[in-house]
């Protein structure tokens, strides 16, 4: 045996796993999209098993292009990641900076800033949409009824009181509401994934020469101009990975949507999928292979734009 | 420009004082180096010059203006740092434009410094590649460069030569050294190797433990040292300090010989010292022999121009130059 094939026939047993892993339910996925096949239907009992005879064609593309709710649903995948994306990169850039100086309480801070992350998705989701943005029993309602208290009472406040009179009472936003919900959405996908970014973006600032530092501060370098030509670019590969991985998790976003408003006026790609596979399992078959597609262009525009303006 | 005073200057970090009051003036023009063993706080120094650190008491002036409270940007000061610092994500032209840039300089200001800049580094070639291309000796002259291009009132250099190979030390430090001839700007060099030290300074400051314990020319320190440690520290190989009953004969506590200075002879000498050869190591030009049981000093090293046929185990005697003995009194002072 030559001395390449032993490792490669070693090897063969995780590669060939990992193949069918990953070309199993691809190739299933893809063989559905092109038949008919629903998983009830009185008036064509042949339809409800798989099988070459039903083949469809580009048939149950057309039908997904042709849906009302497609379009709508890839850009508002697209607005939903490409928010929380941004959100998450700030806030994690600034919160990282910031508890990267030492400061008492540290370890306790650390700690309390990750902990969201180990919060369920759709727990996340219940307590956001019904303690925080529920109208009128969440944060959301109770702060605008505080508010307009407030400015009820000082209605009769001498020499003030008629300015205030003159004030609208506030009405508390419902997140609900079809076109909130993919807000409220962001919302709590960005407080609990700026953790993730916090984690990953400080790790790497402690790894950031001291040295280069103090030579930019004798080159005259403002903290300002610290921040922008040498921790931003140096957190340039942080970010890229940071932004990646997020992609790939918020494309897929599903217990969160469900729960804001069961899809009303926020679906995004997966979302139309599971209405589909209600019953037209052809039809999901093809947004999801829509749906790989889309994820390879976020994917390589993302790459594309992250290591260009950072890396410069 | 450039004439930098020290005045009382004092750094404690928390309780542990690293340099008590402190008082030196470097004058202008002058190529200073601090020498010392490491944690001697010569680096800690050079950061008080520049400003990197806060003096817990005492005053650093600059051409006579107090500049203890003024902002490191501010001093005029030009530092080179032993990891070089380059900014690892800007190419060549763009880490030494960044102190202009900082500055708010021209553009065509700005390249015509970055190309005489380059021009007298070497390193017109390179412009236009990221630090983790070049090679440490590369790396090294775009840290002096981007320190050029500021013209400083003075340079401050931390161990800048530390981090490369031989060969390419002893380039740089004539390139550094020409550089300095060349620009006449005030230069503090901040090194543990006295060769280099010997080599370079104009003067010399020799610390330890946050004490200067002596300041003069190369030539000075190696003929009158003020103390024990002084003579120990310059000179290589190092100096022979013998304590005991020959110490006794030149009424000192103890005496000192270079290695250059001391004869050696395998035939018996009258009123030599005899010892066995533990090592010879030939060089050609010189050979070092260290020998073993010479009363008070073990082992004693020999420096014998040229080749001399000696090897371990061969008795030898030993003469020392009389002229050439220095003698310290018991609390390690020259007398």
């Amino acid at each position: 045996m030559s001395s390449r094939k032993l490792p490669r026939l070693l090897q063969a047993p995780a590669v060939i796993l990992l193949l069918f892993w990953m070309i199993v339910p691809l190739a299933m996925t893809l063989f559905f999209s092109f038949i008919r096949y629903v998983l009830n239907s009185l008036n064509r009992p042949e339809w409800t098993s798989p099988s070459f005879s039903n083949w469809r064609g580009f048939g149950n593309y057309e039908f997904v292009l042709n849906s009302k709710d497609f379009w709508f649903a890839v850009q508002n995948s697209l607005f939903i990641v490409g928010s929380i994306l941004f959100l998450t990169v700030i806030f994690g850039v600034l919160i990282a900076v910031l508890i990267n100086k030492t400061f008492p309480g540290q370890g306790i801070v650390r700690v309390l800033l990750i902990s969201p992350f180990f919060i369920m998705p759709a727990v996340n989701a219940v307590l956001w949409i019904n303690m925080i943005l529920d109208p009128v029993l969440g944060l959301n309602g109770l702060a605008i009824e505080g508010i307009n208290g407030v400015i009820a009472s000082l209605h009769d406040a001498p020499a003030v009181g008629w300015f205030f009179s003159l004030w609208p009472k506030f009405e508390p936003i419902s997140f609900r509401a079809t076109q909130t919900a993919a807000y409220a959405v962001i919302m709590m996908v960005t407080w609990q994934w700026t953790p993730f970014a916090v984690l990953i973006f400080m790790t790497s600032l402690q790894s950031e020469d001291e040295q280069q530092k103090e030579a930019a501060i004798l080159d005259g370098a403002g903290k300002w101009s610290q921040f922008r030509f040498l921790t931003l670019p140096h957190l340039a590969r942080p970010i890229a990975i940071v932004v990646m991985i997020q992609a790939i998790f918020h494309l897929s976003l599903y217990a969160e949507i469900e729960i804001v408003s069961r899809g009303n006026g926020n679906k995004n790609l997966p979302y139309l999928i599971g209405e589909f596979a209600n019953n037209n399992i052809g039809a999901a078959s093809a947004t999801g292979i829509f749906a790989v597609i889309l994820a390879n262009i976020v994917a390589i525009f993302l790459l594309r734009a992250v290591g260009k303006t950072l890396m410069e | 420009m450039g004439q930098i005073v020290l005045e009382n200057v004092v750094k404690k970090f928390g309780d542990t004082e690293v340099i008590p009051p402190l008082n030196l003036t470097i004058e202008e023009g002058e190529f200073a180096v601090f020498v010392g063993p490491s944690g001697c706080g010569k680096s800690t120094l050079l950061r008080l010059i520049a400003g990197l650190e806060d003096t817990t008491a005492g005053k650093v002036l600059i051409d006579g203006e107090d500049v203890t409270e003024v902002p490191p940007s501010k001093r005029g000061l030009a530092m080179v740092f032993q990891s070089y610092a380059l900014y690892p994500h800007m190419t060549v032209r763009k880490n030494i434009a960044f102190p202009m840039r900082m500055a708010g300089m021209s553009q065509a200001e700005q390249d015509e410094k970055i190309e005489a800049a380059a021009k007298s580094l070497n390193l017109t070639d390179y412009l236009d590649r990221k630090p983790g291309q070049l090679s440490g000796g590369q790396r090294q002259r775009v840290a002096i460069g981007r320190a050029i291009v500021r013209e400083p009132s003075a340079f401050l250099f931390d161990e800048p030569l530390s981090n490369l190979d031989a060969a390419l030390r002893v380039g740089m430090r004539l390139e550094i050294s020409e550089m300095h001839k060349r620009l006449k700007t005030t230069m503090i060099y901040v090194t543990h190797d006295q060769v280099e030290a010997m080599t370079m300074a104009d003067r010399i400051v020799v610390l330890q433990g946050g004490v200067i314990e002596q300041v003069g020319t190369p030539l000075e320190l190696y003929h009158t040292p003020r103390n024990k440690f002084v003579a120990g520290f310059i000179g290589s190989p190092k100096m022979n300090l013998l304590e005991g009953a020959e110490a006794k004969k030149h009424k000192a506590h103890t005496i000192g010989i270079r290695p250059e200075h001391i004869k050696v002879s395998t035939k018996s000498v009258k009123g030599a010292w005899k010892g066995t050869v533990g090592v010879a190591e030939h060089l050609g030009s010189d050979t070092f022999i260290h020998i073993h049981g010479v009363e008070g000093c073990d082992p004693m090293t020999v420096r014998a121009a040229g080749d001399v046929a000696v090897k371990h185990g061969d008795t030898v005697y030993l003469s020392p130059d009389k002229s050439q003995i220095h003698k310290f009194d018991d609390a390690g002072l020259r007398i």
